[in-house]
């Protein structure tokens, strides 16, 4: 077995590890390798041929390959050397990798720095326990895209779609463009856990019913599916059994949640937010190992590949400080903790040594609210919705500034009453 | 002409099958599904008890006694998975203790050595996470841990190794005593010609014996529901952990050969039908209340996979014993209706079967060029990094992986479809694809390209498990399967 080294090893080629290589040769680092599993770069983005990418980053309406297609030509140009059909089997807190591949075998590296971009994978049937039988026809909703516009397989004639995160909906429209009937979109909350813009033009325009509060309370079917019964539930998840109603179909397609790829970061030893499923990091993205970063969604499930482009890059611009030895001194870093209606957040600790953006999703949908850091610094929101993250950017400046003695901040989301107000709006 | 045809390649019918072919005769097996193992089987627990599960004085007790050591030897002749580990009987209230004892003593009476009953500070360090209200336990080590399904297709493969037939998807709708004494199968693909038959066909035993003119075998169903855990959270439960284990319910948690946790199987209902294997959300609730009495901190957030399994005993013999006995009308038919724990005794089943087919008159002439092993099938996720990087360098394809959950690679989905797995349960079976945390979201579309090439099918050919279990209905565009068709 060879063993060779290495400055920076990026895991996963997907609009994460991209972005990261991009920006760590812009940076100078050049002896850099990433490692991807598939037999193409560009990850998840090749199968989602739909257009509503890239809006916030080039302004303009690309389509997943697309939008891939442009960070792979950069990295093309700048020379990144791309290792594919390579599957990362073992990360040591001391930054050694193992690799198999066809070409090379096993291989090891010793890196001075790693970036984890190894996205997510989608929650299955058995993870959310849906009661029934075991028949062919059930699919997560990932893969019935893979399946339609990669494979060029047809799934089924008649849908139903169980859950209604944004996969699910784009895949409502894309069943309905190719021809396959999409009974109903069924999701267990009183709202849809995707973007309100899929939401419209996926589901609305399409004249699909969406079932909200709703779920299936049962697969048919011995073979294949041949049918889901779907029920009301009441506020404790119970099912309201008065209120069964068949749907007759051979599909079941499930978009119920995304679940951050973390297994090798559990075999290092990386800690792991239990909120976010992803490691923790500060405000470079390093986790609490110090060299290895962490971006896209396998740091926490993101709504736009926008964001997780930028966060590749601030993954890669701590990475490459550390592999010139130029990371900035941290005396103090600021744990941040969830308060009133947050779920979830990134990062989770702040070194103030830069300025940051947080990424932050509320637990239920509010109206007018401010989001709060411990009183420290607000800024007031027109509403939040749990599937849409909402950007919290904290300057460099505004806590240096300020003589921060606690080593811990809450953030809260508070929703405005009539009447109160604030000065801190901007 | 066969000598003798197994119906039903369920672990049973299995054993029995490459069994017969020790001898030289002309021998096959039947199943109405795709693979060896697809029915009951692949839907019970994956244990090889020690005998103390038995009441002394009972066939299954003789049948299950040393059953673990038998299926190491038989796991190495097959190159399949087995694992030895240890049990926990615990008593978490007091009416447990008794059972504990009364258990101990079937054990020694039936010749089982090392059973201890053990308190509990001493269960508390086997098992760190077990609750506080553990009384004491009856301990053991020895038990089994095999995946029943991966075993029945390497039986039946190695059968096949050793001359016997096989043919699946045929469902026997009718078996006719001929005057000369032999019999015609008729089944669904045509009628097959033998002097004898085993009926090994589970819960389908009591249709076979019917149709030889054995009325009113009666086989009693039973439905239990089990959950499977993400491999990161195994050090969990380090023994099988039984609870609570009656003829109403077993309360039970414990590891799976391939590294998993198993948990069941709750209070048993009476299954709609055979083929009735539905999970119900107050079943899966249930199996969860009663596993995290015995492990309050269980994390059932990382449960990947439920189902449920059908258990069946007999009305023939008093409390559920095994009834293998020759039919009525013919000596030349042999029936095996079991129970649990029939995985466990089935390598004794398949010895006694033989016997008895030599008592009812079947010349049994050795078998000297039997080949006790099977091809060997290494998997890539059990060898050492210098095993592997070995194994690649023979045959590249064992560079890629392909299901990285399980870390199945090409060369064994190649291989799997090649030793005739030729559905996307089967292939799971016997080689994990699809069987971890993303449940084949990644994989599955390459094990579907894989079979269509290799089995030279049209997408529309790809089965889970056979017959009407197709996995897509066709292309979504062009060639002949349109969708319209």
């Amino acid at each position: 077995m060879k063993t060779s080294k290495i400055d920076l090893a990026i895991i996963g080629a997907g609009p994460a590890g991209l972005a990261a290589a991009v920006r760590a040769k812009e940076l100078g680092i050049k002896d850099l390798v990433i490692f991807e599993r598939d037999e193409r770069p560009g990850g998840i983005l090749n199968q989602c041929i739909h257009n509503g990418f890239g809006l916030v980053r080039f302004k303009e309406d690309l389509t997943g390959p697309e939008y891939a297609h442009r960070f792979i030509k950069e990295a093309k140009s700048l020379n990144v050397d791309i290792e594919l059909n390579t599957m990362v089997l073992e990360m040591t807190k001391d930054k050694e990798i193992t690799l198999v591949n066809e070409k090379d075998r096993i291989k090891k590296y010793k890196c001075k720095s790693i970036i984890l971009s190894m996205g997510c994978r989608e929650r299955t049937r058995g993870a959310i326990a849906i009661p029934g039988t075991r028949p062919a026809g059930i699919f997560t909703a990932g893969k019935a895209q893979r399946l339609i516009n990669i494979e060029g397989y047809a799934p089924g004639k008649k849908v139903v779609i169980l859950g209604s995160g944004d996969i699910g909906m784009i895949m409502a429209r894309r069943l309905t463009l190719e021809g396959i009937e999409v009974k109903a979109v069924v999701e267990i909350l009183p709202y849809t856990s995707g973007l309100l813009r899929n939401e419209i033009q996926c589901l609305r325009d399409f004249n699909i019913p969406l079932l909200l509060g709703h779920t299936v309370s049962e697969i048919h079917g011995d073979k294949r599916v041949e049918g889901v019964t779907v029920v009301k539930v009441d506020d404790n998840g119970n099912y309201l059994l008065d209120t069964k109603q068949y749907f007759e179909c051979d599909t079941l397609l499930l978009s119920v949640g995304l679940i951050p790829e973390n297994e090798l970061s559990m075999m290092a030893n990386i800690p792991i937010d239990s909120y976010t499923r992803g490691p923790y990091v500060n405000d470079y993205l390093e986790t609490d190992v110090e060299g290895i970063f962490a971006c896209g969604n396998v740091l926490h499930v993101n709504d736009l590949v926008d964001t997780v482009s930028k966060e590749g890059e601030i993954a890669a611009e701590g990475a490459a400080n550390r592999i010139k030895g130029k990371f900035p001194r941290v005396d103090k870093t600021i744990l941040l903790k969830k308060g009133e209606n947050i779920a979830q957040f990134v990062p989770q600790k702040l070194t103030m040594k830069k300025s940051t953006t947080l990424l932050i999703r509320v637990k239920t949908p509010t109206g007018e609210m401010k989001l709060s850091i411990d009183g420290i610094y607000k800024k007031r929101f027109p509403y939040a919705r749990p599937s849409e993250i909402i950007e919290l950017k904290i300057p460099e400046k505004e806590f240096q500034n300020k003589n921060i003695l606690s080593s811990e901040l809450k953030i809260d989301c508070q929703e405005s009453k009539n009447g109160d107000s604030m000065h801190s709006l901007s | 002409m066969y000598d003798v045809v197994v119906i039903g390649a369920g672990i049973t019918g299995s054993m029995i099958i490459r069994e017969l072919t020790k001898y030289l005769l002309n021998v096959a097996i039947i199943d109405r599904e795709a693979s060896p193992g697809f029915g009951v089987t692949k839907g019970g627990l994956s244990f090889i008890h020690l005998a103390h599960f038995c009441p002394p004085n009972t066939l299954k007790a003789r049948l299950c006694l040393n059953a673990p050591q038998k299926f190491k030897r038989l796991a190495e002749e097959l190159d399949v998975t087995f694992k030895e580990t240890g049990e926990l009987l615990i008593a978490l209230k007091d009416e447990m203790i008794p059972e504990i004892r009364m258990r101990k003593g079937w054990g020694e009476k039936n010749g089982v050595k090392g059973l201890e009953i053990i308190d509990s500070k001493k269960v508390k360090e086997l098992e760190p996470n077990i609750s506080d209200k553990v009384m004491a336990a009856l301990y053991s080590w020895g038990h089994g841990l095999i995946y029943p399904p991966e075993f029945c297709f390497a039986l039946v493969e190695n059968a096949k190794q050793n001359g016997a037939d096989s043919f699946f998807n045929t469902e026997v709708i009718n078996i006719k005593k001929e005057d000369d004494g032999n019999f015609a199968i008729f089944t669904n693909k045509g009628v097959i010609k033998t002097r004898y038959i085993i009926n090994s066909a589970g819960i389908f035993a009591d249709e076979i014996a019917d149709m030889v003119g054995d009325k009113g075998f009666k086989i009693v169903l039973t439905k239990a529901t089990m959950a499977i855990f993400d491999k990161r959270v195994s050090s969990f439960v380090n023994h099988i952990v039984y609870a609570g284990l009656s003829s109403k319910h077993t309360q039970m948690i414990g590891p799976t050969a391939h590294g998993n946790l198993i948990m069941g199987l709750g209070y048993f209902v009476t299954p709609e039908s055979k083929w009735d294997t539905k999970v119900t959300k107050d079943k899966l609730n249930e199996i969860i209340k009663l596993g995290l009495e015995m492990f309050p901190s269980l994390p059932v957030g990382d449960i990947i996979t439920t189902f449920a399994g059908i258990r069946s005993e007999n009305l023939m013999v008093p409390d559920g014993d095994f009834y293998i006995e020759y039919s009525n009308e013919s000596k030349r038919v042999i029936h095996t209706i079991i129970g649990s724990p029939g995985v466990t005794a089935s390598p004794s089943v398949a010895s006694m079967v033989i016997d008895m087919l030599s008592d009812a008159g079947l010349n049994l002439e050795e078998n000297k060029r039997f080949e006790r092993y099977r091809k060997p099938f290494p998997k890539f996720s059990h060898l050492s990094l210098e095993e592997r990087n070995n194994i690649i360098n023979e045959n590249r394809k064992y560079g890629h992986v392909i299901c990285r959950c399980e870390l199945v690679t090409e060369a064994e989905i190649k291989e799997a479809i090649a030793r005739g797995a030729d559905t996307i349960d089967g292939i799971k079976h016997i080689t994990r694809a699809g069987m971890g945390r993303c449940q084949g979201g990644f994989c599955s579309p390459w094990v579907y390209k894989m079979l269509a090439e290799e089995l030279k099918v049209s997408p529309k050919g790809i089965t889970k498990k056979g017959k009407g279990s197709f996995e897509v209905i066709g292309y979504t565009k062009g060639e002949d399967e349109n969708i319209e068709n």
